[in-house]
Order: structure tokens, then sequence, then C-alpha cells
């Protein structure tokens, strides 16, 4: 060790870059940042998109399998209350096709 | 089906793909803007093409919810559940290893 101390810095240079010769690693004395951490770093992306469990959808399932016939009971009530609800006169407002006809913009504009 | 998946689940879930396809090049754009060995110049533009990223291009707004019932607090991420999930589902004895410690 006290050989090692005494001798050159020059000397000690030369022995760090041909240790980074053999085993071909960067020979940066300086210490300066290379940004290398941040392509070594392993990729997050593909685990953070597995948090979730997957889930099939209705949908999914039916464009899967189109041979089964599947039907969607809780979509179909939802129609057919749609429907029920139209018949007595419940069912959305037309669209507004002006300012005018809109309640919202009506309101806006009174203020 | 459990949980009818929630917009802030929904979000989430977008962020997480979306992440996942930019971050090759984000890494290297952050890698360019962290080395010293490169020009200013070019660091400076590095930079400001991270800051071009939208929000869900970020890893930071990805926040890992409760897959259950979506919740965004009281996670325990060793199972993804929140707290009150995790303890359902440890009294079903659903979660190998957990039990209720008594004493």
């Amino acid at each position: 060790m006290s050989a090692l101390l005494t001798c050159a810095r020059s000397r000690l240079l030369e022995l760090t870059r041909l240790r980074c010769d053999i085993f071909s690693t960067l020979y940066n004395p300086l210490g300066l940042r290379t940004g290398a951490k941040y392509l070594r770093a392993r990729l997050r992306g593909p685990s953070m998109v597995q948090y979730y469990p997957k889930q099939l959808s209705f949908k999914e399932l039916s464009r899967a399998m189109p041979e089964l016939k599947l039907v969607n009971f809780e979509e179909e009530q939802r129609l057919f209350d749609v429907a029920e609800r139209k018949k007595r006169g419940k069912g959305a407002p037309k669209k507004a096709k002006s300012p005018e006809e809109s309640r919202r913009l009506a309101k806006k504009k009174r203020k | 089906m459990p949980f009818g998946k929630n917009a802030r689940v929904l979000r989430d879930i977008k962020a997480r793909v979306e992440v996942q396809d930019s971050e090759v090049l984000r890494r290297a754009y952050i890698a360019v803007a962290r080395n010293e060995t490169l020009p200013s110049q070019v660091r400076y533009q590095a930079q400001l093409q991270l800051n071009n990223f939208t929000k869900y291009q970020r890893p930071t707004t990805v926040k890992n919810r409760c897959t259950e019932t979506g919740r965004g607090r009281g996670i325990l991420s060793k199972w993804g559940l929140c707290r009150y999930q995790f303890r359902l589902k440890a009294l079903k004895g659903e979660l190998p290893g957990v039990v209720k410690a008594t004493w």
C-alpha cells in the first residue's frame, strides 16, 4: 500500500485506464455523470401495466366467442327501461340546436 | 363482477399504458440531459424535450389504487388492496399467510 501511495498520480491514472481497458468499462477519471445509470436501470412500464388484474368485459367475451350468442341481460334491461320511460314521456330531452333552445346557455346569458 | 372500474382507475390504467409506451424515449432523453460529457446546448435541448411529455407519460402520475374497489388511500402495497378490503379478504382466508393476531 505504501508503495502505491508513493507512486506518481499519472502512473495511477495509467493503471486505472488499463483496468478500464481490461474490464471494458468507461474510463472516467474526473467522475463526470454520463447518464448511464438511467440507461442501465430496468424499465418500470411492464410491471406497472400488470398492476390491475385483467378483467374480461362482456363485450370482449362475446366478441371472442360469437358462436355462443351470449345475451347481456343488464344491457337488455337498461334498453327496455329506457324505451318504457320514453313511452311515458319521461325520456331525455332533444338536443338543443341553438343557444336560445339550451336552458343552460340561456341561463348564463341572463346573468 | 367485484367492481365497475371507476373513472380514477381507468385514468390510472391509461397513465400506466402511456408510461410504458413512452418510457424508452423518456429514458433516452433523461440520459442525454444528465450526461455531463455532452455540450450544454444538447443537454438543454433534451431537457426541453422532456418537458414536452404529457402528464400521463410521466411515471409519477401513476398511483397504486385498490384493485378491488379503486380506493386511492390506505393501500397495502404488498396486496394492492385498501385497508378494508384487506381486512375482509384476510378474515375470509383469501390472502395466504395472513392471520389475525391474537395474544
